[in-house]
């Protein structure tokens, strides 16, 4: 199967058996040990995955062999290992878990200190000493201790408790989709310690199969979550991946919310309050949030696609300029919870925005200009792409290029962006317009694509 | 050329010191291709008390369970609680974290097959075929099992076994003041649970604190003992018993604060078995012939196999055997609990001889055949032990030899034995005889010879 193991900056993804073997998983937690300084534990958390068993227990052997106290908090969601990590002061962390990929897949996610990713040139040195296998093992009377550490889920949720004011938010009654995974955990007990009225599907822990791919996007939230949120007379549906840390949500009305509008509608609820006005996302992301962001005084800032140039873009900038950051997959970090990608505090924003608001998740929605997006994707043979974009860009040069990550062109209200998959041999196209369809742009486009491609 | 070897992987499985060269990688690699071998069926793994024994463990889970066995933690435990677990709950196999004599700094693993028997040598050599072609059992996610953890059942079923093959109610009466080293090692808490609990014996115990490291040397070998002995006498105690950090060797000591030789010890739960138990008796090249003496005072037969438990087992098997074991290294083996060296089933039974004849250790050990033996060591060098075997023969022209395990040559009352080590770059010569005199004379002679 192609691309069935990816080790590269974000860390290591596979298949379980077929291309994440346990060999992978012990040579790169005993690469991170050997990275990581010894001052301060090591966190180690996953999602319910079947295969992360065996990967806990690989990752533990690594990391005690090079001397590292390690603390075990189980099966727990992405963002509680995070803050964990900043709150014992730890050396840094591993989450086990392949957030939106289905079952059979898994992978390792390598946390530093204060529990952010790992930045480009720090990812970079851990793939150094992954590739030329020699670690720093410590000699047998110096090698570490595990300790299980079950209450890291509760100090997680009074953080949540000090931010959002959970009287505000008590009468709303949301219907969730945890579709298996870590969120169940989260969200049960949040409805136990503070009485939030969330109704949850799929909401048994299963480690073999999900109720269907764990996607936040606007498709796999009308596949079961939103064909239920009218019937119950909910206010909102929300889906989240297996670990949490994306969000996908419905209006009370069942209509699947694009995956693009979660950021532009954060932003919207943050920004008036924050102290920080930029909003860091991706060149793809919809330029809705650009609109948003002005009428608050606010700008976007726009790095390559994926988690590692996000994080590089946001260690750019005086934590305290930034309001939030996000993608157009529901992936949101909000500044409160010190940039961690967080589904569960997305919706909570959310649910505070609408109470603030008073108003219906479905007008709320409806308020805003509306823009129109077509997305694409295209196989393409890796020899082809410079010719690809370069001829693109010498067919689009009216409108303003930029080129750090594929080609996008912009001209007023409407754009595209060509860029190249960083898993699959494709190229994604994506183009937006305010109001009414690109379709002859982007029809265009494809047909200029599939030539040269 | 390097001749002090820091890590062995071989036939006899994965041994090293923990660091540079048995990695937790190895081990995990090493644990994929048994659960390989193993078809990946349900697998027992336990440990000792070495302070490396917690990270294997994660090593040996992470390769099981890759391999889509299911893993039934047993955590700290004796390696023949283990074996005997692993027959009895229906496993595919077992693996023991244990460098057992060795020292603190090492590890190894240990394999035993569905019967809790270790892999004979067969078994050995298709297990690192698998791991040396890394062509490994790989489950995917639907296939991946959990771990289940049992610590209690494995302490019950071992002592259920041992202790029928005794009189327990006889060895309860007596109320024995007994003295136990456990070296803090995995017997600490069962052994005192076992001495005190179940035979009732008026225990004083010291290391008994698995958390602890290893007090002495963790080969219970009687010059590293003197402790345990002090204990005997100072506390006034009926016996005194000495476990190595996996509880599969043991050591004894007389009411007078002597220890034995393991010769002796075997010797005694020889005679201990076989009043109790019809069948032969087989013990390696190496060890004593007063246990043929002991056999035939009671019409038994002794088999002599080469030095390794695996083939003394294997031998006990093809018999039938009533008691098994190796004086050279103070493994004890009763088919009637299990094929396992056992420590257990070597104190049930000394004490059952006690209860038994009303006497005194140090009568007891009185009334074994009395000889004498002196044991040598020599750097390995290739090419060597066959012109040696050659000399030696030719130096003693009226011996009988037997060329199975090195060179045995044999008299009446008296042999000499001269053989490559298994586990280290060695080799190894013992002399027994009748005397004292003849022994230092036997032993000058190889020794010359050896150099």
């Amino acid at each position: 199967m192609a691309n069935s193991l990816r080790i590269s900056h974000v860390g290591l993804r596979g298949v379980v058996g077929r291309g994440l073997t346990a060999s992978h998983v012990l040579q790169f937690a005993s690469a991170f040990g050997s990275f990581l300084p010894t001052d301060g534990p090591v966190v180690v958390g996953r999602d319910p995955r079947s295969s992360g068993a065996m990967i806990e227990q690989g990752v533990l052997a690594g990391l005690m062999a090079c001397g590292h106290e390690c603390v075990r908090l189980g099966i727990v969601s992405t963002p509680v290992i995070q803050h964990a990590i900043r709150r014992m002061n730890a050396a840094g962390g591993i989450s086990i878990g392949a957030s939106h990929n289905a079952a059979e897949w898994n992978a390792l996610k390598f946390l530093g200190r204060g529990g952010s990713y790992l930045s480009t040139a720090e990812a970079g040195e851990l793939l150094d000493i992954y590739h030329l296998q020699k670690f720093d093992y410590a000699p047998w009377n110096g090698l570490g201790s595990l300790r299980d550490e079950a209450g890291a889920l509760d100090t997680y949720l009074d953080e949540l408790a000090e931010v959002y004011d959970f009287d505000r938010i008590r009468h709303f009654r949301a219907v969730v989709d945890c579709c298996n995974g870590t969120s169940s955990l989260v969200l049960r007990r949040l409805n136990q310690r503070f009485g939030l009225g969330l109704v949850l599907i799929n909401a048994r822990l299963d480690g073999k199969a999900f109720a269907h791919e764990p996607a936040t996007n606007a498709r796999t939230v009308a596949q079961q979550l939103a064909p239920l949120v009218a019937p119950i007379g909910a206010d909102g549906g929300f889906v989240f991946d297996a670990d949490s840390d994306r969000i996908g949500a419905a209006t009370e009305l069942g209509e699947p919310i694009s995956e693009e509008m979660i950021l532009p509608l954060l932003a919207d609820h943050v920004l008036p309050t924050s102290r920080g006005k930029l909003v860091i996302t991706n060149l793809s992301t919809t330029s809705l949030a650009d609109e948003v962001a002005s009428r608050h005084g606010g700008r976007v800032i726009r790095a390559p696609v994926g988690r590692q140039a996000a994080m590089d873009a946001l260690a750019a900038y005086d934590p305290g300029q930034v309001a939030i950051a996000g993608e157009g997959n529901g992936g949101i970090m909000l500044a409160q919870f010190r940039f961690v990608y967080d589904g569960i505090a997305a919706m909570l924003g959310i649910l505070t925005f609408m109470a603030e608001r008073r108003d219906r998740l479905s007008s709320i929605i409806a308020s805003y200009p509306r823009y129109s997006m077509f997305k694409e994707q295209v196989p393409v043979r890796s020899k082809r792409i410079p010719a690809l974009l370069a001829g693109l860009e010498d067919r689009y040069s009216d409108g303003v290029a930029t080129v750090t990550d594929g080609l996008r062109i912009d001209w007023p209200g409407r754009w595209f962006h060509v860029r190249v998959s960083q898993t699959e041999p494709v190229v994604r196209v994506i183009c937006e317009q305010r109001g009414e369809e690109p379709r002859e742009l982007f029809d265009d486009l494809m047909g200029r694509v599939r030539s040269i491609a | 050329m390097r001749r002090v070897h820091d890590l062995k992987i071989g036939v006899s499985g994965i041994r090293g010191v923990i660091g540079e060269f048995l990695t937790p990688a190895l081990v995990c690699d090493f644990a994929q291709a048994f659960g390989t071998y193993v078809g990946g069926g349900p697998v027992v793994v336990g440990r000792d008390t070495r302070p490396s024994g917690p990270m294997m463990q994660h090593a040996v889970c992470c390769g099981l369970l890759a391999a889509g066995c299911e893993v039934i933690d047993v955590g700290v435990l004796p390696t023949p609680t283990i074996q005997v677990f692993t027959a009895s709950t229906g496993a595919g196999g077992g693996i023991a974290i244990t460098a057992s004599h060795n020292p603190a700094q090492y590890n190894a693993l240990k394999f035993f097959n569905h019967e809790g028997v270790f892999f004979n040598q067969y078994e050995r050599s298709e297990l690192i075929d698998i791991y040396h072609q890394s062509d490994f059992r790989q489950a995917g996610n639907a296939g991946i099992q959990g771990i289940r953890c049992d610590p209690e059942t494995p302490v019950l079923r071992h002592f259920e076994r041992v202790l029928a093959c005794v009189d327990t109610d006889a060895i309860r009466q007596r109320r024995f003041r007994v003295a136990l080293d456990g070296v803090n090692g995995a017997g600490s808490l069962v052994s005192v649970d076992f001495l005190s609990r179940r035979l009732q014996c008026d225990l004083r115990a010291m290391w008994v604190d698995p958390s602890q490291p290893f007090p002495r040397e963790a080969e219970p070998k009687p010059e590293v003992l003197g402790e345990l002995a002090g204990l005997v006498r100072r506390e006034q105690c009926d016996i005194g018993f000495a476990q190595d950090p996996d509880g599969d060797r043991l050591a004894v000591c007389d009411e007078t604060g002597r220890v034995l030789d393991n010769d002796d010890v075997l010797a005694l739960v020889v005679d201990a078995v076989l009043a109790r138990t019809p069948g032969d008796a087989v013990v390696n090249l190496t060890t004593s012939a007063s246990i043929e003496e002991i056999a035939s005072r009671r019409g038994r037969k002794v088999y002599r196999t080469p030095v390794g438990e695996a083939n003394v087992v294997d031998k006990m098997l093809a018999v039938g055997a009533a008691i098994g074991g190796e004086g050279s290294n103070g493994g004890i083996i009763v088919p009637a609990v299990h094929y396992c060296r056992d420590s257990y089933a070597g104190m049930a039974f000394i004490l059952d001889r006690l209860a038994a004849t009303g006497v005194k250790l140090s009568e007891l050990a009185a009334h074994l055949p009395r000889y004498f033996r002196r044991s040598g060591k020599s750097m390995f060098e290739h090419g060597r032990l066959g012109p040696l075997m050659q000399q030696l023969e030719q130096a003693f022209p009226g011996a009988a030899p037997d060329r199975t395990d090195g060179l045995k040559l044999s008299w009446r009352g008296k042999w000499i034995h001269l053989r490559a080590s298994n586990t280290e770059p060695l080799v190894r010569f013992t002399a027994e005889a009748g005397s004292e005199q003849e022994v230092e004379q036997l032993f000058g002679r190889v020794k010359e010879l050896v150099g």
